[in-house]
């Protein structure tokens, strides 16, 4: 692969050494900035750098619009695959992230002792509290902060080569929102670990009774399931998912999708009615007369609560490395 | 997303992030819920991302329940003495009974009971007279941002704040809001000539605005023996309402000595600005930065409390700065507003010891237009649904504002009443305009207008919904689609 030439003229000597060096590790990284990278104007890339306070963590302005351009190309600067970005949407885009936060990780990536200090500072007493949080014990908690601490100071080695995860952040989200993100999957593989899989969420024996009840109006509900669900909204399905499989309360639903509770409510009645109707629909195309079609909706909630469980539940899942979604 | 979710695959924790913080795009959004629907792990993780705060909300109420459980053995006895004490005034009264002493009481009481009555208006009177400016103010102003939203020309906001110029002046001075207000005048000076500024296309600053009157709202409030403690969402939700611009909150972070600012940042017609740098510095010149994200938010924490100066800068908007007062840990929630145009102004309002003081300052333009602008006060209009507003277009006294949900609500009276309009459209509304047809026609009249009149002629008011199809209304309450 061939390394591309700088976009930024060598007129600062001392930053020639690092970003040569941060060149080879974005190469490394699988993140080889193609021809369309030189498209960082050096005026918006300077200003940006002054405004990500990029100097204070030792972080050169040709290491930042690295970082910059190697982003923008990874999300398509915001825009849907395909779509090529012109130059003020690049430009806002680059504007929109969190730059000083950006400059932080970076600096802290690439080893830089001035952002360390300042992730120290800024963020090492946060992530504590919040492993805390997510554990619910002070002892798992300050387990799990510094595991992942050792983590993104680049102590494991990745083809030879320290690496660090921060090197994943965009700065698109906060850094204490990635920090937290980050926690949360060391946190959920934890449990994998632990072998407290019952706690995400098994599927109950229970389906074999339900069976023996009336088989072929279940499978005709399944069916019906099936159909219904594939047609819901990616929106629709999660609030299910989220409320009837994981049993979280609307009030948690409506803060992750930010969202009024009220709202998430409505949602989620209108989900659920929909569903119902659809069913019934579907039921009865299937040759099952109206009131068959509402007692095998009727019968057992449970039975239709597997079938959900079942047919949301597709991906049994990979533990979160990470590595995934790399690229 | 040019990242895609696999089945098998788990978005990272940058995508998470993203989409926790709502700074997704629509598609990314879409994929994410895609993917978290079928994912009981990134859902679990999704979940547990998020920051506790039902525990310090809790923590109030069994203090209050012990206090009142306390109190019923003393309050039971003494209800029932202050009912036998009135049945006895009662019974003495109309019978005239024993002359001296009963009369006696009741005139010495009388002065006792009216007295706190008084005073307590004596000294909230200020702060309503000074909200009813600061409300009068606004309504006039937000004829000329609201009803220029669609990009009129520039000129009109000198004449509109011409008018204004002297109104408030006087309604300040006959309310006596304070003894040491001063309202200077507008002073034309160069602008600033920074190189840098001026190929990042700002030329200039403004300084408004907003959270001054609702600031100092606050600050009498706070003062009045409030149960600041407990109940603390349903306060913010009462504060949310009444405070424009500037909305308070106790932090919901554990950090009792730190304060927080986040915010978002709109233009006059309520549109979101992404990437606006926004800078914090304090009053020893020490300056925090950030930019806003997609949906137009930012937020600073962690701030040590004390008076900071906010600007907000991007490119092709008036830089816009104003104070602030942080306490303690407080979460000041702000919503400053950008303008186009490139006047120069400053306002400075300190809410020290009840002294205000406002001093407005103006610039020269690069073009020789002379903006006396005043000090624009936001108006953050409230809708039923208690969501934030993302967009507003007026018509006349016609308001039609669109919140985050997309849901639609109209005003036929400037935002005092809303009624929600029950969506015809399939799918979310995303964006709500005045039409181009509506806004090339002389400007509404912003008196006697009546309701009928709108419904004359073409379309006024246009819809875009998420799947891309556009709504037409005459009067905001019926729409058809284009």
């Amino acid at each position: 692969m061939e390394i591309p030439p700088a976009n930024i003229t060598q007129t600062e000597s001392p930053g020639a050494e690092n970003r040569t060096a941060s060149l080879a590790e974005g190469i490394a990284l699988g993140m080889a900035l193609g021809p369309e990278s030189r498209l960082l104007p050096e005026m918006l890339g300077e200003e940006l750098w002054r405004v990500a306070g990029a100097e204070q963590v030792d972080l050169s302005k040709a290491e930042f619009a690295e970082a910059l351009e190697t982003i923008g190309a990874r999300d398509n600067y915001g825009l849907d695959p395909g779509k090529r970005a012109n130059e003020r949407q690049r430009e806002m885009f680059w504007r929109a992230l969190h730059l000083e936060e950006l400059a932080i990780a970076r600096g802290c990536a690439l080893g830089r002792e001035a952002a360390w200090r300042r992730f120290l500072a800024q963020y090492r007493e946060q992530l504590t509290r919040a492993a805390v949080e997510m554990t619910g014990s002070a002892a798992l908690g300050e387990e799990l902060a510094s595991a992942l601490y050792s983590e993104l100071f680049g102590l494991t080695e990745r083809e030879g080569r320290r690496w660090s995860p921060l090197l994943r952040y965009s700065g698109r989200g906060s850094l204490m929102g990635w920090l937290r993100a980050i926690l949360a999957q060391r946190r959920v593989n934890q449990y994998r670990k632990l072998g407290r899989e019952t706690e995400l969420g098994e599927i109950e024996p229970a389906a074999a009774v339900s069976e023996q009840i009336e088989p072929e109006q279940l499978e005709d509900l399944r069916v019906a399931l099936k159909m219904t669900l594939s047609e819901a909204s990616a929106e629709e399905r999660f609030l299910l998912s989220a409320y009837y499989l994981d049993q979280h309360t609307l009030h948690e639903m409506s803060r992750v999708l930010r969202v009024h509770e009220a709202t998430i409510s409505r949602k989620l009645k209108r989900a659920t009615e929909r569903l119902r109707k659809q069913l019934l629909r579907t039921l009865r195309a299937r040759g099952q007369s109206r009131r068959a079609a509402e007692e095998a909706l009727g019968t057992d909630p449970r039975d239709v609560d597997i079938n959900l469980r079942r047919l949301l539940q597709k991906s049994e899942g990979d533990p979160i490395s990470s590595q995934e979604g790399e690229g | 997303m040019n990242r895609n979710f696999q089945p098998g695959i788990h978005p990272d924790a940058d995508q998470l992030s993203v989409f926790v913080e709502g700074a997704a795009t629509a598609r990314e959004q879409e994929r994410m819920l895609a993917h978290l629907a079928e994912c009981a792990e990134c859902r679990k993780a999704v979940f547990l991302m998020q920051p506790h705060e039902e525990t310090q909300r809790a923590t109030p109420t069994p203090v209050k329940g012990w206090v009142w459980r306390r109190l019923v053995p003393i309050g039971l006895p003494a209800a029932a003495l202050a009912c036998g004490l009135i049945a006895v005034l009662i019974y003495i009264r109309p019978h005239g009974g024993a002359p001296g002493t009963p009369q006696q009481i009741a005139s010495v009481r009388q002065p006792e009971i009216e007295r706190p009555g008084t005073t307590a208006k004596s000294e909230r009177a200020p702060s309503t007279d000074s909200e009813q400016v600061a409300q009068s103010g606004r309504r006039q102003n937000s004829f000329a941002p609201t009803a220029t939203a669609t990009n009129l020309s520039r000129q009109e906001n000198p004449i509109a704040s011409g008018l204004n110029l002297p109104a408030l002046k006087n309604k300040e001075a006959t309310a006596n809001v304070a003894p040491q207000t001063t309202v200077a005048a507008p002073s034309a000076s160069a602008p600033t000539a920074d190189a840098a500024l001026a190929q990042s296309a700002i030329s200039s600053a403004t300084i408004s605005d907003l959270p001054l009157n609702g600031r100092n709202v606050a600050n009498l409030q706070q003062l009045e023996p409030a149960d600041t403690k407990g109940a603390a969402s349903q306060n913010s939700l009462a504060r949310k309402k009444e405070l424009p611009g500037l909305e308070i909150e106790r932090a919901s972070g554990k950090d009792e000595t730190f304060a927080g600012v986040s915010g978002r940042i709109t233009d006059r017609s309520g549109a979101i600005i992404a990437g606006v740098s926004v800078t914090l510095r304090d009053a020893a010149g020490k300056a925090r930065q950030t930019t806003t994200g997609a949906d137009g938010s930012f937020h600073l924490t962690e701030l040590p409390a004390g008076q900071y100066e906010l600007t907000a800068t991007a490119s092709g908007f008036k830089t816009s700065k104003q104070s602030i007062e942080l306490k303690p840990s407080e979460l000041a929630m702000l919503r400053p507003m950008l303008d186009v145009g490139t006047a120069s102004e400053q306002l400075t309002v300190e809410a020290a010891s009840g002294a205000v003081s406002v001093q407005t300052e103006s610039a020269n333009l690069d073009n020789g237009l002379v903006v006396a602008q005043l000090p624009t006060v936001s108006r953050v209009i409230a809708v039923p649904s208690g969501l934030p507003v993302a967009e507003t277009v007026a018509h006349g006294k016609r308001f039609l504002s669109l919140d985050n949900a997309g849901n639609l609500f109209l005003s036929r009276n400037e935002g005092k009443k809303w009624k929600k309009i029950k969506p015809q459209w399939v799918g979310k509304a995303v964006r709500i305009e005045l039409s181009p047809a509506s806004t090339s026609e002389a400007p509404p009249k912003p008196k006697n207008e009546t309701s009928g009149a709108a419904s004359e002629g073409a379309a006024v008011f246009l819809l875009t919904t998420e799947a891309g199809s556009v709504w037409t209304s005459k009067d905001g309450a019926h729409w058809r689609q284009q």
